[in-house]
């Protein structure tokens, strides 16, 4: 579903951001991607969603390569890749029902089907009751639910989160990698970038590390090292 | 690219291919339109400070060609006083007359010949004298030439354009004298001409200040709603669907801005402008000033439309990559 060849990427004043990163990401694999600040967990799921093309290598999303992909290509792309992020990334001012709607708005959807759809995954969510509630009034964890409700809507064949529970607490977090999971039995492709221990153990996934800018170690999670690396 | 496109389908597959939003020029400009002003009501505050930009600068645009145009209103009735005068020193036979004028008239840029017997001379000439009568005793109107005399068209009241006239005129058989007031002309035009400049160049300022006033205002609204475009194109949505509601924002705000900007013209034109009778009274005809025409409200509301449209074009650009 997802291979890197290569892939080398730099920003304009950084000496490199990515190293020479080879990644193979299965259809229907649950991928944790950890590793300290400014390893570069954000810059390889910029990537992967065609924020970022890669100065050397090739990025191939379901056969793919995005890096030969012209900027009209891209949006196309995006429709089958769901993103969750820290900060959420929500309309403040809009309701909860609007920001998830937004997703099968681009798509051309209609007005009923919209409606529909939208209240089947805000329920799947457990967040249906808050529909008609502004976003800012909501907690981090409903927030957070708000976003993967939207990246979500439309079954995407990819689900990408950075740091997904980095503001949230215990009882969240496990709601969210509950989430995860189940979106992953469903058969989307899941790539989670955190640095939270607890999260990656409960999730007991395949764990990719990364260290300034290089995949230092890859971890399936039946293996007997799998303990030991987390 | 295809691809992805045709694989679409399959990853909606509980729900029944959706309709309406997409289907159709008509469908996507109703959702386009109605997501615009959903925009509108959810942003009032950025809207009203956008419109009331657009108001202002466009109000300061028309009170400036309010006058200017009225200003060339009055130079071209002053202009009026352009003639050319053809003297005979004999009284033309009614043939001679109708010869000369349909030549005259042949001419291009002749707008209107009248001819002036003797007695029409004298009598302009006693008026002229009024009080001093005494010293027209014993003259009689045989001594006055009499004289076709000639007002040109708008365009032909030139300096360059009325002595190519006069040398034309002279070449008609039996013209010899034509009198036009070179030095008066000349003045004339030479004031014309700078006064059309001024305008421009002032005009020409009041606009770009105007637009840059605008653009900028309208660039901070959409910065301050990045949020939304970085949204919008992560859910991979494409340029032009992000740009759309917006572009008909811009054109809602500018038309809604430009109408404002007409009205309170209009308010004060009605107020101030309209009685301010010895302003511009270069022709005693006209006391005050007319409002603008028709063409220059159209083109105040047009040029609105386009500002706003234009500014939000330009703004978005710098802010959607991908």
């Amino acid at each position: 579903m997802i291979q890197l060849h290569n892939v080398s990427l730099a920003y304009q004043y950084d000496a490199s951001a990515l190293n020479n990163i080879d990644l193979k990401i299965g259809k229907g694999e649950f991928v944790f991607l950890t590793g300290p600040s400014g390893a570069g967990k954000t810059s390889l799921l910029r990537l992967l969603y065609g924020a970022l093309t890669p100065n050397r290598g090739q990025v191939l999303i379901d056969g793919q390569n995005i890096t030969r992909m012209s900027a009209s290509q891209i949006p196309l792309l995006r429709r089958s890749i769901g993103v969750v992020f820290q900060d959420f990334k929500l309309l403040q001012n809009r309701t909860v029902f609007e920001n998830v709607a937004i997703t099968l708005e681009v798509l051309g959807w209609g007005r009923a089907d919209i409606g529909k759809k939208t209240m089947h995954i805000l329920k799947q969510m457990g967040i249906e009751s808050k529909y008609n509630n502004i976003t800012q009034r909501l907690s981090g964890g409903e927030q957070q639910r708000v976003a993967l409700a939207r990246a979500l809507v439309n079954d995407p064949k990819i689900l990408l989160a950075d740091e997904p529970t980095g503001n949230l607490d215990d009882a969240n977090k496990n709601q969210i990698l509950n989430i995860f999971k189940d979106a992953n039995i469903r058969g989307t492709t899941v790539v989670v970038a955190t640095h939270d221990r607890r999260l990656i153990e409960q999730g007991h996934k395949r764990l990719v590390t990364l260290n300034k800018g290089e995949i230092v170690e890859q971890v399936e999670k039946e293996t007997a090292s799998y303990d030991q690396a987390i | 690219m295809n691809k992805w496109k045709k694989k679409q389908p399959a990853t909606i597959k509980p729900f029944k291919r959706p309709t309406l939003a997409g289907d159709g020029f008509g469908g996507r400009t109703g959702f386009f339109l109605s997501r615009a002003i959903t925009n509108i009501r959810q942003n009032v505050f950025v809207n009203v400070v956008t419109i009331g930009t657009i108001t202002l600068a466009l109000l300061i645009v028309s009170l400036f060609l309010l006058i200017f145009v009225n200003l060339e209103n009055a130079t071209d009735s002053l202009s009026e006083r352009v003639q050319v005068t053809v003297y005979f020193d004999n009284e033309l036979s009614s043939q001679d007359q109708a010869m000369y004028r349909e030549k005259i008239v042949a001419l291009p840029g002749v707008s209107r010949v009248s001819y002036v017997t003797r007695d029409e001379a004298l009598k302009r000439f006693k008026s002229r004298l009024r009080g001093q009568e005494t010293l027209l005793e014993g003259v009689g109107a045989e001594i006055l030439p009499t004289s076709f005399e000639i007002a040109l068209k708008r365009s032909y009241r030139e300096t360059a354009s009325v002595e190519n006239f006069v040398s034309a005129l002279k070449r008609i058989p039996g013209i010899t004298e034509v009198q036009y007031g070179e030095e008066w002309v000349r003045r004339f035009n030479s004031f014309l001409n700078l006064l059309r400049l001024l305008g421009a160049l002032l005009g020409g300022f009041l606009i770009i200040a105007a637009t840059f006033i605008v653009s900028n205002t309208i660039k901070l609204t959409i910065y301050s709603r990045r949020d939304e475009l970085d949204i919008m194109s992560l859910v991979g949505a494409t340029r032009f669907f992000i740009k759309a509601p917006f572009l008909l924002e811009g054109l809602i705000q500018g038309i809604v801005g430009s109408a404002l900007a007409v009205v309170l013209l209009f308010g004060v034109y009605e107020g101030f402008l309209h009685n301010a009778g010895s302003f511009l009274t270069f022709n005693p005809a006209t006391s005050g000033l007319s409002f603008l025409s028709l063409e220059y409200v159209a083109g105040l509301l047009l040029a609105g439309a386009l500002l706003g449209f234009v500014g939000s074009l330009t703004s978005l650009k710098r802010f959607i990559n991908v």
